[in-house]
């Protein structure tokens, strides 16, 4: 695995799907723009404790436990999933503005799923960045409305 | 199965983590802006509604709980280096300094 990995929290009112997002993976993937790694359903209960859900049709059959080792650990006995080394280990030690977790995500009583999302087509530039000792100050995403003030701009260049 | 989610690295393409230029990161602001909060817990996120409980953000003309008396001195000369160092502003120092001395 090379490219950076995302994971995508996409909040549903009803956990269904109509598999046209499945398709568009699909479609991403053989293009070699990004691969779904692994997804994960969860819902949030009232309580505040968090449930896998059944995956949706046309999901591959092992998605979801590799994204829940990584995004936390089995409430069972209190064993954890994940194995010696894992990096929420080293997290513990970081400062608290630099971690989160589904917690910080997920609304109580929400469902959400949650993709881990390769991006191989940014491996290359993400390596790159690092070889020029480039220091990551911010990332974030442009707003509807400054998407289409960029279009026009674009369009009148 | 139930999950009990963690805490992860927040990163960004590149694998660093934000660099905020030595500048207080939203958790030090907030913190700072709040002195009277009691610490985060994550010792039991399931009893405590798996939620990060922060303390209440003050209304307008709420009245916010003062630094006693006898640490005014030091926190206004901290606040001082803090400014001395340019960790923060002239306007944050301000803004700081009015709080400890109300």
């Amino acid at each position: 695995m090379t490219g950076p990995i995302q994971v995508l929290v996409v909040g549903f009112d009803r956990p269904t799907f109509s598999g046209e997002v499945l398709a568009e993976f699909t479609r991403l993937r053989d293009a070699g723009i990004v691969r779904l790694v692994d997804l994960l359903v969860v819902s949030r209960t009232e309580e505040g404790a968090f449930e896998t859900l059944a995956l949706p049709e046309g999901v591959e059959a092992d998605f979801g436990d590799v994204a829940a080792r990584v995004l936390g650990q089995a409430d069972n006995a209190g064993e954890p999933m994940a194995q010696a080394g894992e990096p929420a280990a080293e997290a513990a030690e970081v400062d608290a503005a630099s971690t989160w977790s589904l917690t910080d995500a997920i609304p109580v009583g929400g469902t959400a799923a949650v993709a881990l999302i390769e991006h191989t087509w940014a491996a290359s530039l993400s390596e790159a960045l690092q070889r020029a000792g480039g220091t990551f100050l911010d990332e974030t995403w442009l707003a509807r409305e400054d998407r289409e003030l960029l279009e026009a701009l674009i369009a009148d260049r | 199965m139930l999950l009990v989610p963690k805490q992860l690295r927040r990163v960004g393409m590149t694998g660093n983590v934000p660099y905020y230029g030595g500048r207080f990161s939203p958790a030090q602001a907030y913190g700072a802006a709040h002195p009277t909060a009691p610490p985060p817990s994550f010792a039991d996120p399931m009893t405590a509604g798996g939620a990060f409980v922060r303390a209440p953000v003050p209304t307008a003309g709420q009245p916010t709980a003062s630094v006693p008396t006898a640490n005014r001195p030091d926190t206004e000369k901290a606040l001082q280096h803090l400014l001395d160092t340019g960790v923060i502003s002239q306007t944050e120092f301000l803004q700081l300094r009015s709080r400890v001395t109300q």
